[in-house]
């Protein structure tokens, strides 16, 4: 008879949030499963979708081809679209492909997974499972492993970082108020070189942003649960833990902070005014990791009362961002709709990086890319 | 032999014993910012400074063999100058007179003074006049890294050597150059407008990462910006006078020289402008290089405004033309003329050449002068930074 399938290797310790068995786009390999052939298959891969089936970004998976041993039956955006009955008499689907494109995913998943007892593989098509993250799915059966598209964006978010660090210094508001008066009038810059960056949750997209800062000269100051995980990385001139000392002197001690963290039960309203009030005067404040992270109302009073240089913030706690929020008059905020990671492909590569990279080591029997811990939330 | 005369070796001698430098691995403070410098130059003519790289206060050594009697063609209220007018210079050395035209000098020729400092930009004339009236002077330092404003005929057929301050600004630059690129990858003006209206609406951006960046005129400007695009990881193709010297270069993708323009303008996504004003670049990027651009390339230009024909420019920039818009730090004119059509384009970012312009980058040039140049120039060793005063 068959062999019983492997367990599902998921070889990161909860506390372990870098090394081999997470992606990034920039530096790990790619295809190396393209010679897969039927003889390879350890265990067969039935998929279904939380998913609007329309989404053309999804072509990779919804129209194939996809690897040996897999086998897409379809997607949905509610139980109702199922026929559970089915699935669990005949196909038995193992393997659940989430995308915030689902409305109400965080109740929708755990249903699901209720509902279908044989799956076992939850692949969300973002980095960020903040939109999937709930005390349900925490407690849901261990058995169950979660894995994410960390790495897919860091790349284009570090871009816009140094972006947003040199909009600041070199004045480009004033430049182009300048512009619209016809007024030729010479000031001095500033310079990124020599200056701090600190980094508030040094994960993949902090770590791309510290390799461009560096790269520029910079100090970089980071900051994350786990501290000793950084030890021996070159780009870290200092790192901190995830407490708040720590933060206050982060804010302190930076000229540009950006906050890359993830939105969690513990990092709720992380940067909170005690952390803006310990700000170095003319602080630039950069958020692309999640609005829920940083007290919003705190950070309109630093910038307000002119404790912040700036602010250049891509991620609110409400999005779209309220007619009403106070962020969209104030002249030193750079705001741009949660698209600064958008490029015409960045959803389709990380559908691509489910079939050509994660389903392949499903099949296999190998460890899976991007472990997510459930009760940690990232 | 005319070369072997005594110890002092005339400072312009062209094949001069920097060679062995053209390898060194430099490691300055910064974790960083260590530049491999294999095969940078081939036959590198003499040493030049970058302020990222350098090694400062190094490399001369030795007794001092003459003084240094310095005139300043310069501001005598400028505050930038404060560490040559006021503060302690290398014994050895003395400051003579300050001033912008050859009246406000209270000298002599019997006090013979050899250097003459430069930041004055209205030093052409008086520079000439003084050429003339001390023939004692045998090194010309200019404060700026430009020296079109005092290059004449008569100073490239004089016998004094010119250095400048070369590699000063180029970091500075080379930040600017990569918001100018990104300004438009991420589409920054769209971002204002939807503001301005209170409209939340995504939209795509482009990546550098995988983009082509060009630069003509591949100089210390050019390689700090090349610095920068290879860690955002796009493809650089350098272009220069003399290909062969950047042939190693890690920084760059592909290397071509000047009848390659074309080439390099059909492959980028950006185009930097970095290269000096001279005869032979004046107009270079014209309206036959502007057609042979990509669709929707951007234009950068940090150099020198007559480098780029700006009306060529201001045609390829309407709706009709190939560009998608040009971050220009320099113009033909400057101040930009209030009548030029620049001020009105929505698709170009104009700065007041003041892209360069930190606090301290003219006050860290004058001390560079004094800290690196002057101890060099009265031990007889090599100068930093020769500029070639014929091309």
């Amino acid at each position: 008879g068959r062999r019983p399938p492997p367990p599902l290797l998921l070889s990161r310790p909860l506390s372990d949030v870098t090394g081999p068995q997470f992606w990034n786009r920039e530096d790990s390999p790619h295809g190396r499963y393209s010679h897969m052939k039927r003889g390879d298959v350890v265990r067969e891969a039935v998929i279904v979708a939380l998913a609007n089936p329309e989404e053309r970004a999804n072509t990779a998976l919804f129209a194939g081809p996809l690897p040996p041993g897999a086998t897409y039956l379809g997607a949905g955006t509610s139980l109702a679209d199922f026929d559970v009955q089915e699935l669990n008499e005949v196909q038995q689907p193992n393997v659940l492909f989430m995308c915030p494109s689902c409305p109400n995913a965080a109740e929708m998943l755990p249903a699901m997974l209720a509902a279908v007892p044989s799956l076992e593989w939850v692949h969300a098509r973002s980095a960020g499972i903040d939109f999937v993250s709930s005390p349900e799915l925490a407690q849901s059966d261990k058995k169950v492993v979660l894995t994410n598209a960390k790495g897919q964006f860091s790349s284009t978010l570090a871009e816009y970082t140094m972006m947003a660090c040199s909009y600041f210094a070199k004045d480009l508001p004033r430049l182009m108020r300048q512009k619209r008066a016809r007024n030729w009038e010479k000031y001095d810059v500033e310079e990124l070189r020599g200056k701090t960056m600190g980094i508030v949750g040094y994960g993949d997209i902090g770590r791309a942003c510290a390799k461009l800062a560096d790269v520029y000269g910079m100090r970089i100051v980071a900051l994350r649960r786990n501290p000793h995980l950084c030890a021996g990385d070159p780009l870290c001139d200092a790192v901190y833990g995830a407490d708040k000392d720590s933060l206050n002197r982060l804010m302190a001690e930076s000229d540009y902070v950006v906050c890359s963290a993830p939105s969690t039960v513990e990092t709720k309203g992380m940067v909170d005014a005690a952390a803006f009030a310990a700000a170095k005067r003319g602080l630039v404040f950069i958020n692309l990791g999640r609005g829920p992270v940083v007290d919003e109302d705190a950070l309109i009073a630093a910038l307000g009362e002119g404790r912040l240089r700036g602010a250049a913030l891509d991620v609110f706690t409400t999005e779209p961002l309220p007619t009403g929020s106070a962020l969209w008059d104030l002249d030193n905020v750079l705001l741009s709709p949660h698209n600064m990671d958008q490029t015409s492909t960045f959803m389709h590569e990380a559908t691509e990086f489910f079939v050509n990279e994660n389903l392949p080591r499903y099949i296999l029997g190998e460890t899976l890319l991007n472990p997510v811990d459930k009760v940690l939330g990232y | 032999l005319p070369f072997a005369a005594g110890l002092v070796i005339p400072l312009w001698f062209p094949f001069a014993t920097a060679f062995s430098d053209a390898n060194r691995h430099f490691s300055a403070g910064s974790k960083s910012t260590s530049v491999l410098f294999g095969g940078y130059d081939v036959a590198m003519r003499g040493k030049f400074w970058n302020r990222e790289n350098s090694k400062r206060k190094n490399g001369y050594s030795g007794p001092v063999i003459r003084e240094a009697r310095i005139l300043a063609l310069a501001d005598k209220d400028d505050p930038d100058n404060i560490d040559l007018y006021n503060g302690e210079l290398p014994e050895g050395a003395r400051l003579l007179g300050v001033g912008t035209r050859v009246s406000d000098f209270y000298i002599g020729t019997f006090d013979e003074p050899n250097v003459l400092f430069v930041s004055s930009a209205t030093a052409r004339e008086p520079l000439l006049e003084l050429l003339k009236k001390f023939p004692t002077i045998c090194w010309i330092h200019s404060r700026s890294a430009g020296v079109d404003f005092l290059i004449s005929d008569f100073l490239a057929s004089s016998e004094a050597l010119l250095t400048n301050a070369k590699g000063m600004f180029s970091s500075t630059l080379a930040e600017y150059s990569m918001m100018a690129c990104s300004y438009f990858a991420k589409d920054l003006p769209r971002l204002m407008r939807q503001k301005d209206v209170t409209a939340w609406q995504k939209y795509n951006v482009l990546e550098l990462r995988g983009a082509t960046f060009g630069i003509v005129g591949y100089g210390d400007i050019g390689r700090a910006c090349a610095k920068l695009a290879k860690a955002y990881d796009m493809r650089v193709v350098a272009l220069r006078r003399h290909p062969v010297k950047s042939m190693s270069d890690p920084y760059c993708d592909k290397v071509v020289g000047v009848n390659q323009l074309n080439e390099l303008m059909a492959e980028s996504d950006y185009i930097l402008v970095a290269a000096p004003l001279t005869e032979a670049t004046r107009g270079m990027i014209g309206t036959t290089q502007l057609s042979a651009a990509k669709e929707g390339a951007v234009i950068i230009n940090v150099g020198r405004g007559p480098v780029v024909d700006e009306e060529a420019l201001t045609a390829a920039l309407a709706p009709t033309g190939k560009l998608k818009g040009a971050a220009l730090d320099v113009t033909a004119v400057e101040p930009l003329p209030q009548h030029s059509l620049i001020w009105e384009m929505e698709n170009v970012l104009l700065s007041p050449h003041s892209m360069d312009r930190t606090a301290t980058f003219m006050r860290e040039s004058t001390i560079f002068f004094i800290e690196e140049n002057l101890p060099r120039f009265m031990r007889g060793t090599e100068l930093y930074n020769p500029v070639d005063k014929v091309a």
